[in-house]
């Protein structure tokens, strides 16, 4: 079985997360504000960038 | 974004040039030069136009990362002013403060804050201070040593400069967003200003003197390292070439034995002449390595060499140094010792080493040594100074010797 390529699944997931976090907003079921979506933003590119270090220096 | 997108990939058919990210006329990530080569104008004007962007409301920032990540990078060739280093760790620092910011800023959002004008000065004040620290506490850099193999690129002086650079404007911002944020900018800018013009005003008297001072330092500093080098060079002949040239013309009526040692001096100054020497010490411990210079000083002088180790450490240079003295001292010995045995004695720790190499022989008065005698001054004394240690030597006419060489 071919090993998964760890920034594109990390990647994927944060932007499947990201999809939710909007989705939920569309639906009213949370309210997205400049405010909250913020750390969400900088949490996802955070993730991808530490998965993407980490994968270059292994 | 997505028209963008849209737009390059309907005209990258029609022979324009498809949309791709210009690494080799970048500034950051050659956005703007692939828009512009893109578009057909100069990149200036894109720059201009994110910079406009970016101050209104901060929208050009939030473009030009999207850019940099939906846009695949060109053919081009880097520009050499990127930031040299571990590209991984870059990116591994970047994410984990991006993650920190983030839970800043939850924290911020959920209540659980002290003060803007506190909390974020801090967190300027701590990411300059890391960077400054970090650039602090790299060891210095060290003079060229024959390396026969390539080595990864060490970050260059215009990296550490830049670093730097952004860990002090880093700190300044904090203490400006501190100010700003009590209300005491205004007088603080005034007394700013009054530094800053005595500032100037020194330095366009003083200038010439300082940069000649600097230039001075370096030419100084660079004959120091070239000092070093040929004192170096120096002892490591003295202890090899010249002492086996010396066993040959002594042992000059027995054909096979000088072929021997001239077979084996050729191995030992091959091995150093092309690195391979340095490479082995990196493997090997401090008390194996005196055993062996003590089993070759035994077969060279056929004179005994009982070696006791109490500890062990790496062999890094500077243990390196240490064995070579000791080396060379043992050759002393067993020369001069009139056939005593020769006792070595060692304790090492990875915090230093210490190792005393003694004979029973005639002993001499070591300030009575002419001074054209390197194998004491240089390859014992010398050597061990220039590495950091210390080199004692106890003996008098008729009560043996005894050498201390001290590594702290």
């Amino acid at each position: 079985m071919p090993k998964p390529d760890v920034p594109s699944l990390v990647g994927g997931l944060v932007l499947a997360a990201l999809g939710v976090v909007l989705l939920l907003d569309r639906l009213d079921a949370i309210e997205l504000s400049f405010g909250t979506f913020a750390p969400i933003a900088f949490a996802a590119m955070g993730a991808i960038l530490v998965a993407l270090g980490l994968s270059r220096r292994a | 974004m997505g028209t963008a997108m849209a737009n390059s990939s309907a005209t990258a058919t029609g022979g324009t040039p498809p949309l791709r990210r210009d690494p080799g006329r970048r500034v950051l990530a050659g956005v703007c030069a692939g828009l512009g080569e893109r578009l057909g104008i100069d990149p200036l004007i894109v720059r201009v136009a994110f910079v406009a962007a970016a101050l209104a409301g901060g929208l050009g920032i939030v473009l030009y990362a999207l850019a940099w990540v939906a846009i695949p990078r060109g053919e081009g060739e880097a520009a050499p002013r990127r930031i040299p280093g571990d590209r991984g760790s870059v990116e591994v620092a970047l994410g984990v403060a991006l993650l920190a910011l983030s839970l800043l800023l939850t924290f911020r959002e959920l209540g659980i804050w002290f003060s803007d004008a506190v909390v974020w000065p801090l967190v300027l004040v701590a990411a300059g201070g890391a960077l400054l620290w970090r650039q602090s506490t790299k060891p210095a850099e060290e003079p060229a040593e024959v390396r026969p193999e390539p080595e990864p690129p060490k970050p260059t002086r215009a990296g550490t400069v830049s670093r730097t650079g952004l860990g002090v404007a880093l700190v300044i911002a904090a203490g400006l967003a501190f100010l700003q944020a009590t209300g005491s900018l205004v007088a603080a800018r005034d007394v700013v200003l009054a530094v800053l013009v005595v500032v100037i005003v020194l330095g366009v008297i003083f200038a010439p003197w300082i940069l000649r001072l600097v230039r001075s330092l370096s030419a100084e500093r660079a004959e120091r390292i070239r000092s070093q080098e040929r004192a170096e060079m120096a002892a490591h002949l003295h202890d090899s070439v010249l002492q086996t040239l010396a066993l040959v013309q002594r042992r000059a009526e027995d054909p096979k034995r000088v072929a021997a040692l001239a077979r084996r001096q050729e191995r030992e100054l091959r091995g150093w002449l092309s690195g391979r020497t340095q490479r082995d010490s990196a493997e090997r411990r401090l008390a194996s390595a005196l055993e062996d210079a003590a089993e070759a000083v035994e077969q060279a002088h056929g004179v005994q060499v009982e070696v006791v180790a109490v500890g062990d450490r790496d062999l890094d240079a500077k243990a390196d140094a240490l064995v070579a003295a000791a080396r060379e001292a043992m050759v002393n010995a067993a020369k001069f010792g009139q056939g005593s045995p020769v006792a070595v004695y060692a304790e090492a720790s990875d915090g230093g080493a210490r190792v005393f190499v003694k004979d029973r022989g005639p002993g001499f008065d070591p300030a009575a040594i002419p001074t054209d005698r390197r194998g004491i001054r240089e390859s014992i004394v010398g050597r061990m100074e220039r590495n950091g240690g210390s080199a004692n030597i106890t003996s008098a006419p008729g009560s043996g010797t005894e050498v201390e060489l001290v590594l702290e």
